[in-house]
């Protein structure tokens, strides 16, 4: 994403609100222990749907991180990414006092992938329950797909570049880069991110349609790529936020610079075709490896995409042979998203915080729920395996047809 | 139904239909201060426009979503107030 003389992006803080935990420290706990939090779906107004199993993020009171005036205003999705951008900001060591006499220096980048559900099915429900007049006037924004970008920027203040990514799952991933770019442009830093929150019985309704989703009532068995029982994806909901920074400016204000956004790349194939998503994805790998100047067997991790349907795990499979050659078969592939479902645009930017976390602790979390592997990949189960790791390749494909590759090198910075 | 607001209710509503906590005092002390000063945006006020048309029944003056300051809406929403006819209560 950047050649040494240019402004290099890299990653000061995080920040998660996920099904497996609502801080980053208990995230990363439940991760490397390979705990699934996978269950029944228990969301009021969900209980006779088809979708029987899903990550639910529990336990989360926004009230407790962010004011009430924002609350009313935003949906689910919204008060996830205000609070891990809270904890992100927390994480980063980055307060007002940094950025007041510069606001312009700090932007907000978010991707989304279905918006503000809950809010604008109670708001709907008024309309035909009561009557246009009993629609509110939040209804306006609160539903948006830029939503959480605005309100964290009115938030914190931040009068810097801002933007939101729709472009499918992998526009978690895009996000990064977007935000990237937008440093190589000149700002400072930028809050950085996706949430999601796709658990409403509207939303959950409207996922009711794609092929790909696992309809199993055993948590167990519901989504196991990778391995002959796949039988599709379990949604979620939550995400993560990061502080990514320029790295002169990282430095210079004294933050742990704890990875560098080193490359990136995405690839469109169409919408659920996945056996062509392995020309995509192989495509977007090599173009992110050159990017960052990297050769795949520089490569010591990677977070796998895992569908769980059979033509997806097979094509990101051959994907990684494609791009990676001989490595493939070689390198530890992880999907810690098998415990925690995958929550839209917010899954692949937990991969990358889960990915920041294992280069600095030296270890691969797990794959929860997957055993007996099907394909030529070293996929970790189990437990965790320690190992030096310097560079972690991301991966994302959206149902749509988009595919995302990262590339992640370790920082300087040690855990904080 | 067509009871003066009082800033007492004014608060209430700016807590139920824009999650501020104001105390009523604070209101009546500062009454010329903007909405904004208080933190209530504009799509905060045209909710509170909004629920007091649906307690009330009828619609509240044309630019009473535009009013800047607390004395101004309290005076413009009572004078609506005031020039409808009662029907008793």
């Amino acid at each position: 994403m950047s050649s040494p003389e240019e402004r290099r992006s890299v990653v000061t803080g995080i920040g998660v609100i996920a099904p497996n935990g609502v801080s980053t420290e208990t995230f990363w706990k439940a991760t490397v222990e390979g705990i699934s939090v996978l269950d029944r779906v228990t969301r009021e107004g969900c209980e006779h749907l088809p979708l029987k199993v899903a990550g639910e993020v529990r336990g989360f009171d926004p009230a407790d991180l962010i004011e009430e005036r924002y609350l009313v205003q935003t949906d689910r999705f919204t008060h996830f990414a205000m609070a891990a951008a809270n904890l992100a900001l927390d994480d980063a060591r980055l307060g007002r006092a940094d950025y007041n006499d510069s606001p312009f220096a700090v932007g907000v980048v978010t991707a989304a992938g279905s918006g503000g559900g809950e809010f604008g099915q109670r708001e709907l429900q008024r309309l035909w329950g009561q009557g246009s007049r009993h629609v509110g006037p939040y209804q306006s924004i609160a539903w948006f797909y830029a939503a959480s970008t605005g309100q964290i920027s009115i938030r914190g203040g931040f009068k810097g570049p801002c933007g939101v990514v729709a472009s499918d799952e992998a526009g978690g991933l895009d996000a990064l880069a977007h935000a990237a770019r937008t440093i190589r442009r000149g700002t400072d830093a930028v809050v950085v991110g996706a949430a999601e929150a796709p658990l409403a019985p509207y939303s959950v309704v409207c996922q009711l349609g794609y092929d790909d989703l696992s309809k199993l009532d055993d948590p167990a068995r519901a989504y196991r790529p990778f391995t002959s029982g796949a039988c599709g994806f379990v949604p979620a909901e939550g995400g993560a936020m990061l502080i990514v920074e320029e790295e002169e400016a990282a430095e210079s204000r004294g933050a742990s610079v704890r990875a560098l956004l080193a490359g990136h790349a995405a690839t469109f194939t169409g919408a659920s075709l996945w056996e062509e998503s392995r020309a995509g994805l192989a495509h977007a790998i090599r173009r992110a490896l050159e990017d960052a100047r990297c050769a795949p067997e520089e490569i010591d991790v990677v977070f796998a995409d895992a569908l769980g349907v059979p033509a997806a795990d097979r094509a990101e499979a051959l994907a990684l042979a494609d791009a990676l050659g001989r490595h493939a078969s070689q390198v530890p592939v992880t999907a810690p998203k098998t415990g925690t479902g995958r929550a839209y645009c917010g899954a692949p930017v937990l991969d990358t915080a889960a990915a920041v976390l294992a280069m600095e602790y030296g270890v691969v979390p797990p794959t929860p729920n997957v055993v007996d592997v099907c394909h030529d990949l070293d996929v970790v189960t189990g437990r965790a395996r320690p190992a030096e790791l310097r560079t972690a390749l991301v991966l994302s494909r959206g149902l749509m047809g988009s595919n995302a590759a990262l590339v992640l090198r370790k920082g300087s910075g040690s855990p904080s | 139904m067509t009871a003066q607001l009082t800033l007492n209710e004014l608060a209430a509503l700016m807590k139920s239909a824009a999650g501020l906590t104001v105390d009523p005092k604070e209101l009546a002390n500062r009454q010329d201060a903007t909405f904004a000063d208080f933190g209530l945006d504009s799509l905060g006020l045209l909710g509170i426009v909004g629920e007091l048309e649906n307690r009330q029944g009828r619609p509240m003056p044309t630019d009473a979503e535009r009013c800047k300051t607390p004395r101004d809406f309290l005076a413009l929403v009572n004078t609506a107030n005031d020039t409808v006819p009662t029907t008793g209560a």
